[in-house]
C-alpha cells in the first residue's frame, strides 16, 4: 500500500483517492488568479492544524507579511501563530532573493531539510525557481535533482507553475513529465464572475478520478465539489470544451 | 593576485582551451588527450588556473582500474576586462545555485 499525505482540502483528498503519494512532488498549474498559492497555503496549514506535520513554504512571489494576510483572508487564522512557533517555516521573496543571492538561502534550506522534521513543502513558484538556471537542460537536470533531494528528505511537495494558456489549449511543459503528479486549476469568466475547476491529470502510483471538478474559493479556503457533475453548474455556452 | 597576473595566466597557451573544456569535470589526462596538450604542461596550467580560482578541484573519482583521479571543473562563467579607469578584471563565478544542488544531490547518492 502506498503511503499517502492528506491535503485536508475539502473534496480534493477524495478525488485523489485518499491523498497525495508521500514523498512525491506534485505540480499545481494554472493561470494567475487560479488559486495555486491558496491551495499551497491551505496544504501547509492543514498539515499543521489537522495532521500535526510541520511544513515549509518557499515563496519567490510574496513577502511573509503578504502571505500571512493572504492566509488570514481565507480564514487560516492561526497562520501567523504557526510561523512564530516554527511549525510553519516561511522563506519569503525577500529572504530568497536577498542581495540577489539565492544560493545562500538554498544552503539554509538544505540544512533545514537535513536537520528538522518537516514533512510538507510548497515551492511558489517553480516558474521563478527555474530562472536561476541558464538553459532548459539545466532547468530539467536541477528540477530532477531538487525533487530527489526533497523526496529523500521525506518531504511531500507541491510546486506551483504559471500556466499562460487556458485549457484545453494547454501547452504541456516538460516539468509536467518530471513530477509525480499534475493538478491543473482552471478558471473561466462568466457574466457574474468566474467559474473554477480542478483537474487531477496525473498521479503516479495512484488510481485517481481524472474528471474535471468544480471548485470554489471562499472563507475557509478551497472546496472541490466531488459529487457535482463537472459542468452541471454551467450553461452550455460556458463550457470550455 | 593582481589583474595583470590573472590576465597572464589566462593568456598562457592552452589556458582558455582548458577552461572551455571543463564545463563538466575533467581529469588532467582527459584534457591532455582531448586537447593535445603535453601532460606536464597540462598539470602546470591546471595548477596556475586553480591558484587563481578559475578552475577548481571538483572531486576525486574512482577510475576503471580503481585508482583515485582528480577531476577539475571551471569556476567561472565569464571574465570581463575593463580599461576604463584602472585596469580591472571581473570574474563572473559559476552559478552557486547549481553547485549547492549538485553537492546536496551527490551526498544523497553516497548516503
Amino acid at each position: 500500500m502506498v503511503e499517502l499525505t492528506k491535503t485536508g482540502i475539502d473534496g480534493l483528498d477524495e478525488i485523489l483517492n485518499g491523498g497525495i503519494v508521500r514523498n512525491s512532488t506534485t505540480l499545481v498549474s494554472g493561470n494567475p488568479g487560479a488559486g495555486k498559492t491558496i491551495l499551497g497555503l491551505q496544504y501547509i496549514y492543514n498539515g499543521v492544524e489537522l495532521y500535526d506535520e510541520k511544513g515549509i513554504f518557499l515563496s519567490f512571489e510574496e513577502n511573509a507579511d503578504d502571505l500571512q494576510e493572504a492566509a488570514e483572508s481565507i480564514g487560516l487564522e492561526n497562520w501567523g501563530q504557526h510561523v512564530e512557533d516554527g511549525t510553519i517555516k516561511v522563506y519569503d521573496k525577500q529572504e530568497l532573493l536577498r542581495e540577489n543571492d539565492f544560493s545562500s538561502s538554498l544552503e539554509l534550506l538544505l540544512g533545514d531539510l537535513d536537520n528538522e522534521s518537516y514533512e510538507q513543502l510548497v515551492l511558489d513558484s517553480l516558474t521563478m525557481f527555474q530562472l536561476f538556471f541558464d538553459n532548459e537542460r539545466e532547468q530539467r537536470t536541477y528540477l530532477l535533482k531538487f525533487t530527489d533531494i526533497l523526496s529523500e528528505n521525506n518531504l511531500t511537495t507541491l510546486m506551483t507553475n504559471e500556466q499562460g494558456t487556458v485549457f484545453p489549449e494547454t501547452e504541456v511543459g516538460l516539468e509536467n513529465f518530471l513530477t509525480d503528479g499534475n493538478i491543473f486549476l482552471l478558471q473561466t469568466p462568466t457574466e457574474s464572475g468566474v467559474n473554477r475547476y480542478l483537474w487531477v491529470a496525473k498521479m503516479r502510483k495512484k488510481n485517481i478520478d481524472t474528471d474535471i471538478f468544480p471548485m470554489e474559493i471562499r472563507q475557509g479556503g478551497i472546496t472541490v465539489h466531488k459529487n457535482a457533475s463537472a459542468f452541471s453548474m454551467m450553461s452550455e455556452e460556458d463550457s470550455p470544451l | 593576485m593582481s589583474s595583470v597576473d590573472l590576465l597572464q595566466t589566462l593568456g598562457n597557451k592552452y589556458s582558455a582551451e582548458i577552461l572551455d573544456a571543463t564545463d563538466e569535470p575533467r581529469s588532467a589526462q582527459e584534457l591532455s588527450d582531448e586537447l593535445g596538450i603535453p601532460i606536464a604542461t597540462c598539470y602546470r596550467r591546471i595548477d596556475e588556473l586553480t591558484e587563481h580560482d578559475l578552475l577548481e578541484l571538483h572531486d576525486n573519482v574512482l577510475s576503471d582500474d580503481r585508482r583515485r583521479i582528480k577531476v577539475y571543473r571551471r569556476n567561472v562563467d565569464a571574465v570581463c576586462v575593463e580599461f576604463d579607469e584602472a585596469l580591472a578584471v571581473d570574474i563572473e563565478e559559476r552559478s552557486k545555485v547549481t553547485n549547492a544542488l549538485d553537492e546536496a544531490w551527490r551526498t544523497l547518492s553516497e548516503g
